[in-house]
Formats: structure tokens, sequence, C-alpha cells
């Protein structure tokens, strides 16, 4: 029996339209090339693009398709290019363009990273186009856009496991085995509310902004590695980050809050 | 890494759940139907009686002796709505009449090829979904907030803990009255006593509530990225497998989806070295209605209970919360309506 299909189809085509049309919902407009990039409306993008033409390869965001808890999702951003004295990455950039303010978080790279890649969790407001941007040493500007879609919370609503009680307490984990050389990841886990200033109490007073501003490792005393949060960083800031040191020695962390309060550690990490 | 661990622990128990499932026709609706209706097997509802015991048993010992925390699980936050999960409880079982078996059921006989199935497990996991974060979603948002509480001691023992008595006394004494009730229940009917293989199937089936919470507790535990506490529950999960396949590329594998394949598998498995693969369906088309209804109505009260026969039943109970109790309390109501009583329903003819 043959299926009917609208004079002038052919099946082949039938079959191509419906593949496209499904792969829809996950290619946003800007990268069909259709609209202005995303980065055009956000103001504090702008300087970072300045006057080059941006790549879009090499950039890679790491976000799950939907995610129910806007409160808290996982972002993975890697930059796939070596990190050497001539040519690194310096920085990355995410934005997110339906949140209440863009902005999410900055990062910045050195030689020492050994691997331009940082996870961390994130809050998303709404279903949108989130975009980072990464800036090149040699003056290379590469972008990347991603689409996710943030429903409401489903009754599973996560309740973090984990010990988050005393503020400003830290949590680190460093890499062991390595060679001079070899990126080693770091995981940090700092206790802190990152109130946005936007939440009220119960009384219907605004709670103050109160969040991270900057995130410091350095090792033997040469900075590695660089994060200034915005608000849009999940409660609990935790970074991945990798640190690809050439001999042993002390790896230094810093976190700062926007109301002066600090919190450092020093980890020993053996180089083989 | 831990969730790889923790994800293969899943698809291991999953796979145990579904033979023993096979093995020994483990199902709440037919417990209860041979409990309540006329001349069935009374053996089925002990075994299940014996797997809530052994679960709350297992369950409450790995919460003292180990780092799990069974308080934070979903089934013991403050916040809930009475009446929602009752309603969703009793939604559930009734649903679970009209489709002639619980969500965990249709996994087990899915992989013995049975696609009437295949049709409820759909129909559960897209209902559910509706309901989770889809259109029904804002409508069950604004009634969790007109009728929700927040209570603030969710578990029986720390409410006896609250009416000063000594917190260890009162979990102690909470889990050997629970436990002791269904397990003394169980062992006191003659037939279940001398059928080794239901008895088994309970034991297991309790061990495997307590395994799961020991994989997302303790294998899971992580000081910077723990896996969410959970044990096994058939309604959530359900709906996450069918969007895992759909969009595995963007989506983490997680321990329900785990668990929901490895029930398949593990029906399938044991199906097949017994020769009892065969594939079955629908002969009457207004039997369909009735299972379609069966899977939807499973999927939106599941989705308003926190969870299904297993889900509440056996999982949320081993946690002592009283959210639990209600929500099975509900689903025994609701399925109660399905066997007995003016809107009964007959043993379908599909």
């Amino acid at each position: 029996m043959t299926t009917d299909l609208r004079p002038g189809w052919t099946r082949r085509q039938a079959i191509a339209v419906t593949g496209g049309a499904l792969a829809m919902p996950f290619v946003s407009r800007s990268a069909l090339g259709q609209g202005a990039p995303w980065w055009q409306a956000i103001d504090a993008a702008l300087p970072l693009i300045g006057n080059a033409t941006p790549s879009t390869e090499g950039l890679a965001i790491d976000l799950p398709f939907i995610s129910e808890d806007g409160s808290s999702v996982a972002l993975g951003l890697s930059v796939d290019r070596p990190m050497t004295n001539e040519a690194y990455v310096e920085s990355v950039h995410f934005f997110a363009p339906r949140n209440p303010s863009p902005e999410v978080a900055d990062f910045f790279f050195s030689p020492l990273s050994g691997r331009a890649a940082i996870a961390t969790r994130i809050r998303l407001n709404e279903s949108q186009t989130v975009g980072a941007i990464a800036r090149m040493s040699t003056g290379e500007v590469i972008v990347a856009e991603r689409e996710i879609r943030i429903t409401i919370s489903g009754c599973l609503t996560r309740a973090e496991t984990y010990a988050a009680t005393d503020l400003m307490l830290t949590r680190v984990r460093v890499p062991e085995g390595l060679t001079p050389g070899m990126p080693g990841e770091v995981t940090t886990l700092i206790n802190h509310p990152m109130e946005t200033g936007l939440r009220a109490d119960a009384a219907g007073n605004i709670l103050p902004q109160n969040i991270i501003q900057r995130f410091l490792a350095s090792y033997n005393l040469a900075t590695v590695f660089e994060a200034r949060p915005h608000r849009a960083i999940a409660a609990n800031p935790y970074f991945r980050f990798f640190v690809a040191p050439p001999a042993s020695g002390e790896l230094y962390l810093r976190w700062e809050e926007d109301r002066g309060r600090f919190s450092e550690e020093r980890r020993q990490i053996t180089v083989a | 890494m831990a969730t790889d661990t923790v994800v293969l622990l899943a698809l291991a128990i999953g796979i145990l759940f579904g033979a023993t499932g096979q093995l020994s026709g483990f199902c709440l609706m037919s417990s209860l139907r041979g409990w309540w209706g006329e001349g069935g097997d009374g053996r089925k509802v002990r075994t299940f009686a014996l797997a809530a015991g052994v679960a709350v048993l297992a369950s409450q010992i790995l919460d003292v002796t180990t780092d799990v925390d069974l308080g934070r699980s979903i089934y013991a936050v403050p916040t809930f709505s009475i009446p929602l999960i009752a309603i969703g409880g009793a939604l559930f079982g009734y649903g679970m009449i009209m489709a002639n078996g619980c969500g965990a059921r249709a996994l087990v006989l899915l992989g013995r090829g049975n696609l009437r199935s295949f049709l409820v497990l759909l129909t559960l996991g897209i209902a559910a979904q509706i309901t989770l974060t889809g259109l029904f979603a804002p409508g069950r948002v604004s009634l969790l907030t007109e009728t929700g509480s927040t209570i603030a001691t969710p578990t029986i023992h720390e409410t006896l803990a609250s009416w000063s008595i000594a917190p260890d006394l009162g979990r102690g004494l909470t889990v050997a009255v629970v436990a002791s009730a269904l397990i003394i229940f169980a062992f006191w009917h003659r037939a279940f006593r001398r059928s080794p293989g239901q008895v088994a199937a309970g034991l297991v089936i309790g061990l495997l509530i307590a395994a799961g919470w020991y994989a997302t507790g303790h294998i899971g535990a992580d000081e910077f990225d723990p896996v969410p506490l959970a044990s096994l529950t058939f309604i959530a999960p359900i709906a996450a497998s069918i969007q895992f396949v759909m969009l595995s590329t963007g989506t983490a594998l997680t321990f329900g989806v785990a668990v929901v394949g490895g029930v398949i598998l593990g029906g399938f498995a044991a199906a097949a070295a017994t020769r009892s693969l065969h594939l079955e369906g629908f002969t009457n088309p207004r039997s369909m209605l009735r299972y379609i209804g069966g899977g939807a109505l499973m999927g939106i009260g599941g989705a308003l209970a926190l969870g299904c026969s297993i889900g509440q039943g056996l999982t949320g109970l081993s946690t002592l919360s009283l959210a639990s109790f209600i929500a099975v309390a509900g689903i025994l109501a609701g399925s109660a309506l399905g066997i007995r009583g003016p809107i009964r329903l007959a043993s379908p003819t599909p």
C-alpha cells in the first residue's frame, strides 16, 4: 500500500524535511544565519568581541538539553586549543541573555592551566539560548551558543545531600600522580548562599545581594585561574578547573565575598 | 566516577528486581485482588508485606549505621500537600486496577513480551511528565501551594522525638512495630509459609530497596557532586526513561532510568530462561481504552503522590515518613474502589 503524500513531493523530500524539522528545536535561529548574533544585544559582551570576527569552532558548552531545576544547572565550558606561553586562552565569558542580568561569570586562564576548561553550576531563569565568548592571547575570539529548556520543577527537587551549613567553609580536591606539565583537575566548593538581591524574605523585605565575587587559584605564587562569578552562579559555588604544574609546589586558593569576607586554602601538589 | 558506579549498581538492582518479579509474579494488584477479591491467591499480599517489612528494617539499619541519611530523601521533605498525596494515591490505586498492574509490573511483563504493558508504560510515563513539568504542572503547583502544609517532623520517629521520646528509642520502637507487624502478617499465612519462592521474593525485593539507598546514598556520596538520594520508584523514572532514550545526547543517565532498563532486561532474561516469553496484545479494542486510562491515572496519581506501589509502598515506607503512610493509604483506598464496591472492575479480558 502506498502512502499518499502531497502532490509533487517525493518520499525522499518528505523525509528530509521531517528530519530537519525534528532537529529544529536544538538549532538556534542565529546559528542558522537568521537574526542578529546573540551577543549584540548584550552590553557587556560587545567589548569582548571588539572588532574581531569571531570564529565558531573550538568553544564547547556542555549543558543539558532540559533542566527541571533552574537553580542549579551543571555547566561545562572548554576550549579546544593548546595552552602555551605563545598562544593560550585568556578568558571565557558566559552569558544567559534571559536572566535578570545576562552576565553569569568570567573565567581567566593562564599557560599554567594546562587546559582551558571549567565546570560549575549556574542559575537559569527560563528557557533560553545561552552564549559564551572565548578570547585568546593572540586576539582570536571564539563564540558558541546553546539552547536549553527550563521547566517547572517536578516533584523531585534535589535536596543537596552534602553539608552546606557552615558559611565560607571550603572543600578542595587536588590531583595526584601528576608528571611535570600534565594537567590535573582541581575541584573546589565553598558554602555560600549566593544571595542574588532579588529574593524577598517571608516578611516581604528584599534580601540584599551577597555573593562570592572572586575566586583565585595560584600555584607557587603564579596565577593559574581566576573566576569572577556574578549572581547567576548557583549557591555553594562549585568550580572545577585544571592546573599543569611543572614541579611540586603549593596551590593557593582564595574566595572573596562582596562584603569583604574571604576564605583561603593551601594544598600541596606532588609532581613526580 | 561515583555516578558511573551508581548507574551500574542501578542496572544490577533493576535486573534482580525484574527477574524476581518475573519468577514470583510479585505484584501489588494481584496481591490485593487475591486478598480482597473472591477466591484469590492470598499469598501474594504476604509477599508484598514481607518485602515492605524487610525494606523498613534494612533501610533503617542502613540509616543508623552508615552515612546514608533517609531524612534527605524526597519522602521526608517537610512541605507537602496531604490532600494531593492522598488523592494522588487513590488515583494511582484505581489506575493500577484498571491497567491490571502497576508500572513496575508493566516493565516486568514487557520483558516477557506483553505489548499491553508497552501501551501502559507509554501512557504512564507521558501522563506523569505532563503532570510534573507539562500542561498540568501549573495546576499541580497552584494546588500544592493552596493545600500544602509544612510539618516540622516529617517522619514518624522525628514526630515521636518531638513528643519527648528519645530519638533512638523512638526510631527503634517504630521500626520494631512496623516491621514486625508486616512480617508477622506475612508469615501468619500457612500457604505463604510453605512457598519458599514467595518468601525469597519478599526478602530479595525488600533488600533491593535498601540496596538502592546504599547505592545512591553511600556509593554516590560526594562532597562536591552527590548523586540524588533515591531508591526504587517507577513513576518519574519511567517518564525519564522515555525522555532519556530520545535526548541521551544531552541528558545524563540517572539511577532511576538505569533501574527501569534493568527491570525490563531482568524480566526478559528470567522469562527466556523459563521459556515463558510470549508475545501478547489486545484482542478487544475497548480493553485498550481501559489500559490507556489506567496508565494515565497511574501517571497522574503517581506524580501527585510522589510515588507508586513500589515508590511509596516500599521505598517511601522504608523512610518511615508520614507522607508515605498517607500515600500508601490512598493507594490502598483507590485499589479497594477498583476491586470492591460500586465502581469495581472485573479482571480484564484483553
